[in-house]
């Protein structure tokens, strides 16, 4: 369902002064009905490899495909749910208005997006503030809102950056229920995070980026049985040392 | 393609509407044209024509307010705070984008030019019919219509060159800047040629051609300034123009909004 084979990326830092690759010959591929845990510490290429994704950003070399389609297939948007890493909406507009422009811009029919609509804003328990200005909603109620516009159109692949980013305990745990429910109905899921604890418990394949290079890349028990340990932070951890070390003797 | 254009032009349109910032302004313009009354007494003769620059001139100030102020930010605000990664994670493309903000945009523009010429119709009623006749002698709505409209198709000219700026360079200031230039060369440029042509006649004949060239890209608004017709009884050869004027916007406008969905197309939106 998603193949990245060799992608190269390098942002411009400044004028004529190029900076390091963001993303160094990285390949993977998810398979449909799978979950990809995309974990690394900052500036891994994490985000990168998700806005190279959603073509919000080209690669300097290699392919991404999604559906055996290139990523810039406009054609596809209408199969992949987005969940950005921050909130981000125009300040003054509700829920509401941008559950109707995602449902037209999805081809769904008013009382398709009434009802669907209705349907994720009382899952996810901010019907009461559907009426309300984004600006003044909780970064947790804005996660949700956030949420509601993935999942209205009923997408087969989603993509999550950063989902339980800046959540409490609580918010935190209804959404690794809902990711939990979703991964039950057969959707393929690939997410980012860094909080390792969550990753754990929802993966069947884990991908470790360090310094835009893919470390490891296959199932969590692998990694585990690696280094002998029984979470996934503490391999995490072996791994990026072990990385560390080799670097500092070569 | 049109609804998904409309549907991204009518979120622009409800976030303008929301804020009060753009309601403060629509005020601001309101309390000048209505504080115009209260200077009529000092204007000692025409005060008709005056009164009407009077009031042309604060819609043209309130519109490029507008679009230094809410349009340009608009875009910037999309980049800096990803609000486009929510825009385009939908089956929209950018060129889709780039018209979709343009429209709402310039619906919100017609809305605040529509509501600063009626009340600015208002005013000029009132002062018309609190003076004698000799000072105000006329006053034509069609032609009052005509300034506005011809001051609307400045401020869409302007509107897509901005559209054009924010896709090539990023953050609001910059974008700002470049604006205001274009804008000082678009009103200076049509100045320089005529003095070129005055003081060096038919010796200037490639320089002279190359300003009448740069026109192309710095287009003369004072092609749309209708102002002087308000008051005027008689249609002067200005109008006779209007088709070929009209059909310039076009054209300009599909360009640069053309090259403004190019730029989007091609660049990162990190």
């Amino acid at each position: 369902m998603i193949i990245f084979d060799n992608v190269w990326k390098r942002y411009a830092k400044e004028l004529f002064r190029p900076a390091p690759p963001a993303l160094q010959n990285v390949s993977f591929a998810l398979e449909r009905g799978h979950t990809l845990g995309l974990i690394g510490a900052n500036g891994a290429g994490k985000s990168t490899s998700i806005r190279l994704l959603m073509d919000f950003i080209r690669p300097d070399q290699g392919t991404i495909r999604l559906f055996d389609r290139p990523a810039a297939d406009l054609s596809l948007r209408n199969r992949v749910g987005y969940l950005p890493e921050t909130a981000s909406f125009p300040a003054n507009l509700t829920v509401l208005d941008l559950i109707r422009f995602t449902g037209t811009t999805c081809g769904m029919t008013p009382q398709q997006q009434r009802e669907r609509g209705e349907h994720l804003l009382n899952e996810l328990g901010i019907w009461e503030a559907r009426k309300k200005r984004l600006r003044t909603y909780s970064k947790g109620m804005q996660q949700r809102a956030n949420f509601v516009l993935a999942l209205l159109n009923d997408p087969v692949l989603l993509i999550l950056d950063e989902p339980m980013s800046g959540l409490d305990p609580l918010g935190r745990g209804q959404i690794i229920d809902l990711i939990q429910r979703l991964k039950n109905q057969g959707k393929t899921i690939l997410f980012c995070s860094h909080i390792l604890g969550d990753v754990d418990r929802l993966v069947d394949r884990l991908l470790v980026l360090h310094k835009g290079q893919v470390l490891f890349n296959d199932q969590p028990g692998d990694l585990l049985a690696q280094f002998g340990v029984t979470n996934i932070e503490a391999a995490f951890l072996a791994l990026i040392e072990q990385q560390s070390g080799e670097c500092h003797v070569a | 393609m049109l609804p998904k254009i409309w549907s991204l032009a009518r979120l622009v349109l409800i976030d303008g509407l929301r804020r009060h910032a753009l309601i403060g302004l629509i005020l601001l313009a309101f309390g000048l044209e209505v504080g115009g009354l209260l200077f009529v007494d000092f204007i000692p003769r025409d005060i008709g024509r005056a009164s009407a620059d009077f009031i042309l001139s604060v819609g043209w100030l309130t519109g490029f307010l507008f679009l230094l102020f809410h349009a340009v930010q608009t875009m910037a605000w999309d980049e800096e705070r990803r609000t486009i990664h929510t825009i385009l994670a939908r089956p929209i493309s950018r060129s889709q984008y780039v018209l979709g903000v343009f429209l709402g945009l310039a619906v919100l523009l017609l809305l605040l030019n529509a509501i600063l010429a009626a009340l600015g119709f208002g005013v000029l009623v009132s002062i018309k019919g609190s003076i004698k006749a000799v000072y105000f002698t006329h006053l034509s709505l069609p032609h009052y219509l005509l300034a506005w409209a011809g001051l609307f198709c400045i401020e869409l000219m302007i509107l897509a060159v901005i559209l054009l700026f924010s896709g090539l360079v990023r953050g609001g200031f910059p974008v700002l800047l470049l604006t205001v230039s274009y804008y000082f060369i678009c009103t200076g440029l049509p100045v320089v040629r005529d003095a070129f042509a005055t003081r060096f006649g038919e010796a200037a004949g490639p320089l002279t051609t190359l300003l009448k060239g740069l026109t192309m890209v710095f287009p003369d608004f004072g092609r749309f300034d209708f102002k002087a017709l308000v008051t005027r009884e008689s249609a002067p050869a200005a109008i006779q123009h209007l088709t070929t004027d009209l059909l310039l916007l076009a054209l300009y406008l599909t360009i640069a909004l053309w090259l403004a969905a190019m730029v989007y197309q091609r660049r990162d939106l990190q």
